[in-house]
This record gives structure tokens, sequence and C-alpha cells, in this order.
């Protein structure tokens, strides 16, 4: 499904930053991998990379079959848009539109009607247990309720790859939990391969893959029987 | 200051462009007003250095006007005890038909005693074959000319220069040139003398004189001179000293300054809400700033403080700018004026330098620092009254409160309620102007409620024509209405300025149009100059027999137009065949009685005004008129006013006899020619170049070129407000540009996520041009209705204080379309900059942004 090969991300200020240097993964479909190290050991740099929300200095990514190198800005927001959902620490929604024109957005970004759009996005916040909260807006929910809104929304599409940068790092443990639960579910009804980013060990440990970085370097890819 | 250099300093670095625009807004406003006051000023710096170098020594000036006086008040003059020399002049403005030379200002005088009052300082050549030029001037086709011009057209002393005189072409014989500098440099150097009775000859005067130049005897008391010579002269003749002729202009142009003074205003309004609007997005930015700063114990009155200074440099620096583009503006704009008052008044003025006057430039600078300390100090204030707390919490920072905005409309409510008790309150200019500036504060202060109302209206249209990008947009627009409040509202000022002007416009030359279909009807004109401005030369009224005699002619009305100076300020003086005039014109009586009030004005009984001339000079009919002229005082009644628009100072009809009794003048500027049923225009005025056009100066104008010269005249007016305009528009785009850029900063996150999701660059984009067409559209919407209260009070103002002209209001609807596409127009392509810069930004920056 992902395929990192002599994967490279130099950042140039005033000093030259070596964010990954020769990461090489394989990372098959339906997968659900959890990306751990310390601050600074190139996660979520490799996170973004494959969601091409940046690209890489050197190297390849080739993502459902499709090599990311080469393409225009454009051309990696149609793979974005029709293969990868994001889930955030911070959620990123926007907050003047309600629940449902929030998931109902990358819908819309594709052209779709507006009532087809609708009862996706309604679909998606039945799916993640908002079903009566589609009118409010973010500032109208608790912190889990707004990632789970973002949830519903990185899966408007139901695309392939779920990419989530911290998803629980912004809640209180017991909501964490039930978020990793969602994410956890989701993976297993959607057959989604899902790439986790976390600091929170336990969280790692509860995907059955966990990839250590540090120093940009991939130090350790321990694969486990899946655990709930 | 250490506050400014470690606080402003760096966040000025960081947003240069958006520092930058926010100047612009001073630059332009400061630039508009030097612009147009230097403009102004060297225009009649102009004037009065023509005249100041063509006095010479003269201390005092005898004069009727343009009418002129007969010959034997010199001696009367010359009688007196206290004067020296009293010299005559005639002083006329002639189109010399070089290219590129414009007109010639020539000086009729008798050398014999003028050189005691003016310097000739000629140049000695062997060629000049007479030194004396007492001898030389003493032979009627002599001319002096100024080494300038002789040189700018190759003329060369001994040559010859051929003129059409009232008496037909006639050449002179340039028997002197003037050094450079002194009296040869008035009037750029286009200066011409000869002799006084050659010019009653070549301009057709008669015995008449236009002017006695004096010199008193030496210790002489100018003020007691002045008032025995008054008395001695009687109230029809004005003895004045050189530079009160400067006034008189002064008077003229005050039609100009005054919409000078309206636009500099408008534009200077514009800049102060620009600088608002940024200080105020400034300071919800730096919350977080102030926050830190407050924590660390910084008081409120240096948070308020700091942001004042700030604007004041920035009102400083814009102004300093402002005072350079507007030097810059006026070089540009001063020949027009100076052409457009030379056209429209035929005097004798070249504004070729414009200087900058110091007490303008200080009033200029004083304007800009102070616009910009007003406009800071709501949000100065605000920063002082930030909460650390609260400012040092993520949160929705552009979010106006609820009791500002309660504030702000209880504030306009109470400003439209009394700027609507003014406009009931009477004519006192200071109910007017009060209610006036009011009704502008109050929609200004409703801007913010207005974009909020307006945003919501337009949000289902915008979210239909485009679901993400239109609700985006709109939404951007209600969650910051202080953001965008301050740019709407000086578009919205703009568009209210192109309005009220683009009305005016209207009205003024649908009215011109429909007076002109009545009053201007002959089919032929005869002049004596090329444009009917001109006055210089002149027909003898027997002239009009002649001109009878040609076929195709069945009716010619002899007019006599000339200024005259009526309580200070020169007005037109029409003298003409009333009844015969009344018989063939059908202009709109305003008072009177149209059966009775021509006849008793052919009967001498009194004197018909126009419209204008009652309203600037409060007079109504039945008011008894006192009219200097040179037999006397003339107290004559108004018999009724009507719908003129010949002079912009007022006009005053009265019967030919009349006049040739007090003013002693029997001359005709204008022949007005009614064609006998079938007769052919261009027949008849080739027969009448035929016949006279060798033997007499003699133009032949068609009623198709005479209102194609008024409506020039009238479209070079409104050219200059055009200038205006543009330049107002110029500041409101900036401001747009100034609010996007803003708004794309504040909302780099929310479009970092657009395109996360999936969001193409065209989709981004289009989510930005649709807030600048939102922004575009707020402010037309405001605009249009500002707008429409403005006209009103413009319109007021043109009668009450500019020309008198009564005006009806129609709203410029083609004016109003015209902008719809200009402005959205304008606004897109404000938009385009900013919305490149939000897809070219980096995503993941994009997302870590807060």
């Amino acid at each position: 499904m992902i395929l990192i090969t002599h994967l490279q991300k130099l950042f140039d200020g005033k000093s030259r930053v070596r964010a990954l240097d020769d990461v090489n993964l394989h990372i098959r479909k339906g997968e659900m991998v959890s990306l751990v190290g310390p601050s600074g050991s190139g996660k979520s740099t490799l996170l973004n990379l494959i969601g091409t929300l940046d690209k890489p200095t050197g190297g390849e990514i080739t993502l459902d079959g499709q090599r990311l190198s080469g393409l225009t800005d454009d051309q990696l927001t149609q793979v974005r848009r029709d293969k990868i959902g994001f889930i955030f620490q911070f959620f990123n929604l926007l907050p003047s539109l309600s629940c449902e024109e929030n998931v109902s957005l990358p819908l819309h970004l594709r052209g779709w009607g507006r009532k087809q759009a609708r009862d996706r996005a309604i679909e998606l916040l039945d799916l993640v247990g908002l079903g009566k909260r589609v009118e409010h807006l973010p500032d109208e929910l608790s912190g889990g309720e707004r990632q789970r809104v973002a949830i519903a929304r990185a899966l408007s599409v139901y695309p392939p790859v779920l990419l989530a940068d911290e998803p629980t790092g912004n809640l209180d443990t017991t909501t964490g939990a039930d978020i990793l639960g969602l994410v956890r579910d989701v993976h297993e009804r959607l057959g989604a391969t899902v790439l986790l980013v976390t600091h929170d060990r336990s969280v790692a440990e509860s995907c059955p893959r966990t990839i250590t970085l540090r120093d940009g370097h991939v130090v350790d890819d321990t694969v486990r029987a899946a655990s709930r | 200051m250490m506050l400014l250099r470690l606080i402003t300093w760096p966040y000025v670095r960081k947003h240069m462009l958006r520092c930058l625009l926010t100047t612009a807004g001073i630059v332009l406003g400061v630039a508009v007003f030097v612009g147009m006051h230097t403009a102004n000023q060297s225009v009649l710096y102009a004037f009065n250095q023509t005249v100041d170098k063509i006095a010479g020594s003269t201390q005092l000036q005898v004069t009727a006007g343009e009418t002129g006086f007969p010959e034997e008040v010199l001696e009367r003059v010359q009688s007196q005890p206290d004067v020296e020399v009293a010299v005559p002049v005639i002083e006329a403005s002639v189109q010399t038909g070089l290219q590129g030379q414009g007109n010639l200002l020539v000086l009729g005088v008798d050398m014999t005693g003028d050189r005691s009052l003016r310097d000739y300082d000629l140049n000695s050549t062997e060629d000049a074959t007479i030194d004396d030029p007492l001898v030389f001037l003493a032979q009627p086709d002599s001319i002096i000319l100024s080494e300038q011009f002789c040189q700018r057209t190759g003329l060369q002393m001994n040559g010859k220069l051929t003129m059409q005189t009232m008496a037909g072409p006639k050449q002179f014989t340039i028997r002197g040139v003037m050094k450079s500098g002194g009296l040869a440099s008035a009037f750029g150097g286009n200066l011409a003398v000869m002799d006084i009775y050659a010019a009653q000859m070549v301009f057709g005067r008669g015995r008449q004189f236009d002017r006695v130049d004096i010199a008193l005897h030496r210790g002489a008391d100018v003020n007691a001179a002045r008032a025995r010579l008054q008395t001695l002269l009687g109230p029809g003749l004005q003895v004045d000293p050189p530079s009160s002729r400067g006034q008189q202009f002064e008077a003229m142009a005050q039609i100009y300054s005054m919409s000078a003074n309206i636009t500099s205003l408008f534009a200077l309004f514009i800049g102060l809400f620009l600088i608002y609007n940024t200080f105020s997005i400034a300071v919800t930015q730096r919350r977080s700033e102030i926050g830190i700063l407050r924590a660390l114990g910084a008081t409120q009155g240096q948070i308020k403080r700091l942001f004042l200074i700030e604007s004041g440099i920035a009102g400083l620096f814009g102004s300093l700018l402002g005072l350079g583009l507007g030097v810059l503006i006026a070089r540009g704009i001063a020949g027009y004026i100076s052409s457009y008052l030379g056209e429209m008044y035929g005097v004798a003025q070249r504004a070729e330098e414009v200087s900058a006057d110091p007490r303008l430039l200080g009033i200029a600078l004083f304007l800009g620092v102070a616009t910009s300390l007003i406009a800071g100090w709501i949000p100065a204030r605000s920063a002082a009254g930030v909460d650390p707390v609260k400012a040092l919490q993520k949160g929705r920072a552009q979010v106006m409160s609820e009791g500002e905005n309660r504030a702000r409309k209880i504030a306009a409510l109470v400003m439209l309620g009394l700027g609507i008790a003014c406009v009931f309150a009477g004519h006192k200019p200071l109910f007017f102007y009060s209610g006036y500036m009011l009704s502008v504060l109050a929609v200004l202060l409703l801007t913010p409620a207005l974009c909020i109302w307006l945003s919501r209206l337009l949000r289902p249209l915008m979210k239909w024509m485009r679901p993400v990008e239109g609700a985006l947009a709109a939404d951007s627009l209600l969650q910051a209405p202080r953001r965008t409040s301050g740019t709407v509202a000086a578009l919205a000022l703009s568009v209210a300025l192109v309005i009220g002007l683009g009305g005016i416009a209207k009205s003024s030359f649908e009215m011109i149009r429909e007076w002109m279909d009545t009053a201007l009807n002959p089919d032929l004109f005869v002049t004596s100059s090329e444009s009917i401005t001109q006055r210089s030369f002149r027909f003898p009224y027997e002239f009009g027999d002649e001109l009878r005699q040609v076929e195709g002619i069945e009716e010619l009305q002899a007019v006599r137009t000339a200024r005259i100076v009526y309580q200070g300020t020169p007005v037109m003086l029409v003298s003409t065949n009333v009844e015969s005039i009344a018989n063939r014109v059908n202009m709109k009586v305003i008072e009177g009685d149209r059966e009775t009030m021509y006849r008793q004005v052919s009967r001498g009984e009194g004197v018909v005004i126009s419209d204008n001339f009652a309203l600037l000079r409060r007079v109504n009919t039945g008011d008894m008129l006192e009219l200097l002229s040179p037999t006397g005082l003339l107290r004559t009644k108004v018999l009724g006013v009507v719908a003129d628009f010949s002079d912009q100072q007022g006009t005053i009809m009265m019967d030919r006899e009349l006049y040739r009794r007090y003013w002693k003048d029997d001359t005709v500027n204008v022949f007005r020619a009614y064609l006998k049923p079938g007769a052919s225009q261009s027949d008849v005025r080739q027969r009448l170049l035929d016949r006279f056009g060798a033997k007499t100066r003699l133009f032949v104008l068609t009623n198709g070129e005479i209102r194609a010269f008024i409506l020039k005249i009238t479209e070079q007016w409104f050219g200059l407000t055009y200038v205006q305009i543009f330049v107002a528009v110029l500041v409101a785009i900036l401001g747009i540009v100034n609010t996007l850029t803003v708004s794309i900063a504040d909302r780099k996150r929310e479009l970092g996520v657009l395109q996360a999701v999936g969001a193409l660059r065209n989709q981004v984009r289009h989510t930005i041009w649709m807030e600048a067409l939102a922004i575009g559209a707020l402010g037309l919407m405001i605009g249009f209705a500002l707008g429409a209260v403005h006209l009103y009070y413009i319109l007021e103002i043109t009668k009450r204080d500019i020309a008198g002209m009564r005006l009806e209001y129609r709203y410029p609807i083609g004016i109003a379309l015209t902008l719809l596409p200009v402005m959205l127009g304008a606004a897109l392509l404000s938009g385009a900059g900013p919305a490149e810069s939000a897809v070219r930004g980096s995503l993941v920056e994009a997302l870590e942004y807060e």
C-alpha cells in the first residue's frame, strides 16, 4: 500500500536540519501502524510526506501503486483527496461551519451534489456517534466530540489511507481511549490502512505494528499480534 | 522608545507590505490635499505674478471691471495733486495661433509716461533703428516683444508680425525686444507691448481705456490718495492697489477650491478608515503580545502610548511621502486648471512653475498626522483595555464585542437623528454642514453592523454560486467585521464620492443641455474671438447693420458681455435687446412674470438676473441692485430670475440702451444670427466670411460649435473631478488589498485545512476572490446608499455655496451601473495577489499556524 525507499527530507534554515535520512518502509494494505519517537525524530515529517502535504528532498514514496515524485501540486492534491484522510491533534475544524458542513467539505470540494454530500456527512456523523449534533458548530462541542467530527471528515470519501497525527494528544485519558477505539473500529470496519503518530506508549502498543524513529532514522519496526 | 524598538519594529519588519499599504492611505489622502491646493495656489500665484510684473511701480489702478471707461477719466485722475504719473492701459489676451505658444498678453500703453512706471529694459542692438521708444511707439505699427517669445517663435528685431485686428489683418513691425526677466517674464514671456491708440484700434475699443495706472508723489499716503481719487471719480470706478485683482481672481477660483476641499476631505477620510482598519487588526493580532507585556508589568497607559506613537509615526511617514507626491500631482494638473480658468474666464495667467506653500505643507502634514492619530485612537484604547488573561488564551480574536457594536449603533442612530434634525433646523451653514457631517458619520459608524447584515444576505447567494468557497468567503466576512468594515467604509466613501460627482455631472449636463435648447438657439454666432469667453476684441454696434444685409439672415441680436465687479466678486453683465431675445428664447422663469418682466427690462426699468446670481448674492425679485458703472452708481430693480448657465458667478441681463447710457460703451462681443427659413447655415457663414473676413476680425460659429464648446468646458470642469475620483478609487483598492492580505494571514490555518482535505489551488483562489468580490459588493451597496445622501448635500452645496445652480436631484444610475463592474473588477484584481500568496505558502506551516 505504502512503499517508501531512501526517503530524505532536509530543512534549510540558518543551519541545515536532516529531518529524515534514508528511510525505507513498506506498509501493507489494511495495516494499522503506530509511529513513535522523541520530539524532532521526524515522525510528523514522515506523516506529512506520506500525506502529500510536503515534498521529500530525496527518495520515493509510492502510494497505492502511484509514485508521488514528480507530481504537481494539484496532482498531489488529487491523490490526497481520493486516497488520504487526515486526523489532526488540534482537530482543525472550520469554526464557522456546522458539523455536517465540516464533514461534507471534502465532498463538496470533489464536486458532490448538496444532498448526496449531506447524506454522506450524516451517515458518517452517525458512525462516530454524533448523529444528533449535525447542525452544531465546533465551538459548541467538547474536545472529544470535535475529534469525532474530524474523524468523520477524514472518512468522508472512505479513503484507503487514514493518517492521524497525535489524535489523542489534546484529549484527556478517557476521551483519548474512546477516540482510539473509534479509530480502531473504523480501521476494522472499513479496512483502511491507518498510520498513527503518537507519543503515548500505550496507544502505540495497542497497534499491531510500531515503527520507532530517532534522528530521522527508523531504529525499530516491531510487529505484534493484534490486541485491543 | 525601547518598546518601539523591541515590540513595534519587529512587527513592522514582519508585516512590511501591510505597513506600507496602511501608510499608502495617508500618502494618497495628503497627496490629494496638497496636489489640489498647490495646483490652485500656483495658478493664483502665476496670476498675481503677472499682475505684479505688469504693474511695475504702479501704486493704484482705476478700473471698471471689463467694460473699460471713457478717455476723459485719465485727465481727471491726472489733475489730482497726489498723482505723480497716471497712464492709460489696454490689456488683452489674444490667441497667437502659433502651435504650442498659447495666448499672447498684449499691453497697450502710452510710452510717454509709462516708462516711469514700467522698466522695458530693451535689447540695444545695431538693428535698433530708433533708440527712443517714445519715437518708435509713435509709429502705430510698432510692437515690442519679449526676448523669450522671440526665441520661441523665431521672430527677430524689425521682423513682421501679422495680427487680425478689428480693422482687418495688420502687419506690425518688431521695433523692440525686451530682455528676459522683469516685465518681460510676465505671463511666461508671452508679452507684447504696443501703443495705446494702436491697441484701441486693434481691439475695437473706440475711445475707451481698460485701466489707468497711477504712481503717487513720494511720501504721499496711498490710502488717503485712494480715498480722494475714489471720491473724485465716484463709485462707478474702482480705485484699488494692483493686488486687489488677485482677490477677484481668487473669487473665480473659489469654486474649484471648494470642490478640491470636499475631495481632499473625502480622501483623508478614506485614509483614516484604512489606518483605523489596519490598527484594529494589528491590535487583535497582537493580543497575545499585549497580554505578555501586561503580564510583565506594562501599564495601560504605556500600551496606549505605544499604539498611538505607532499611528503617529505611520501618519508622519505617510504625510511626508504624501507631500512629495502631492507636489508631483500639482505639477500634473496646474496646467490643466490654468487652461480651464483661462478658457472659462479669459484671465491672463500661466502656471508654469509649481511651488508649494510652506504653510499649506505644514497644514497637510498636521492633517495627515492628526488623521492618523484619530484613526489610531480607538484601536490604541482597545489595546490598552486588553485583559491579559484572556489575551493569552487562544480564541476568536477578531470577533467584535456585542457591547462595542451596540455602542456604535446607538452613536450612529443619535447622529442620524441629529443629522435629520439639522435638515429641518434651518439654512444656516452651521446646521447644514453639521447635518452633512453627521449623516456621513452615522452611515460610517453603522458600517460594521451593515457589513454583518449584508454578509448574511449575501451568504446564501455566495453558497449557491460555490457551496464551499462561497460559504467560506461569506463566513470570513461574518466572523471578522472589524477586519472588513474599515475597508468597506473606505470603499463606500469612494463610491459615494463618485456617485456625488457623477450625480452633479449628470444633472449639470442635462440642465445645461435643456438650457442650450431654449436659450442658445440662434443658427450662427458672429464673434470677434475664436472663443465666446474671450472678450478682448469688440465690434462697433453699427457693424450689425452691415451684417443684416447679408442674404439669409432674418434677425440679428447684438450682445455685449462684460465682467463687472459686484460686491467684490466679478459677475457677468449681459446687455442686449432684451425684448428681441425674449421673443426668441424661452428660458425657465424662476421668479417674476414672464409677460411683463422682459418688457419692463427693455424699457430700462430694471434687470433680470440668473438663478445662480440670485442664490449666491441672496437677491430676489423686487430687490434693488447697486451696480457700479463708469458714470456712477446704477440703482436698478430686479424684475425676474431665470435659469441661466452663462456664468458660474451669476449673470445680470439688462437692456442695451441702459448699459450704453451708464457704461458709455457701444461695442458688441457677439451677434446672434437667426436665419431665414430654408437658408443654409454653411452658405450664410461663407457669405459672412467672404464679405467681412478681409476687412475685420470675425469668426462665425455655428450653433453646434457653440454647444460643443460649452459642453467641452463643462466636461473640462468635470475632468478635474474625475482625476480626484481616480485617486479615491486607488485608495479604496489599496484598502481591499490590505484587508485581504490580513484576512489571509488570519486564515492561514483555515486555508491550510481546506487544502489538506482536498481543495485544489483554484478552489482556494476562488475563496479569496469571492471574499474580495463580497467586500467590493458591500462597499458598493453601502456606497450607493451613502452616495444618495452625499448627492443631496453636494447639490445643496452647489446651490448655496459654489455656483448657485439649482440642479435637480437625479441619481446617476448609469454611473452606478458602470461602477458595478469597475469596482467589482478592482476588487477582484485586489484579491489576485493575496490569493496567490494563499496558495503558494507551505501547507505544513499553515496547519501549524496559530
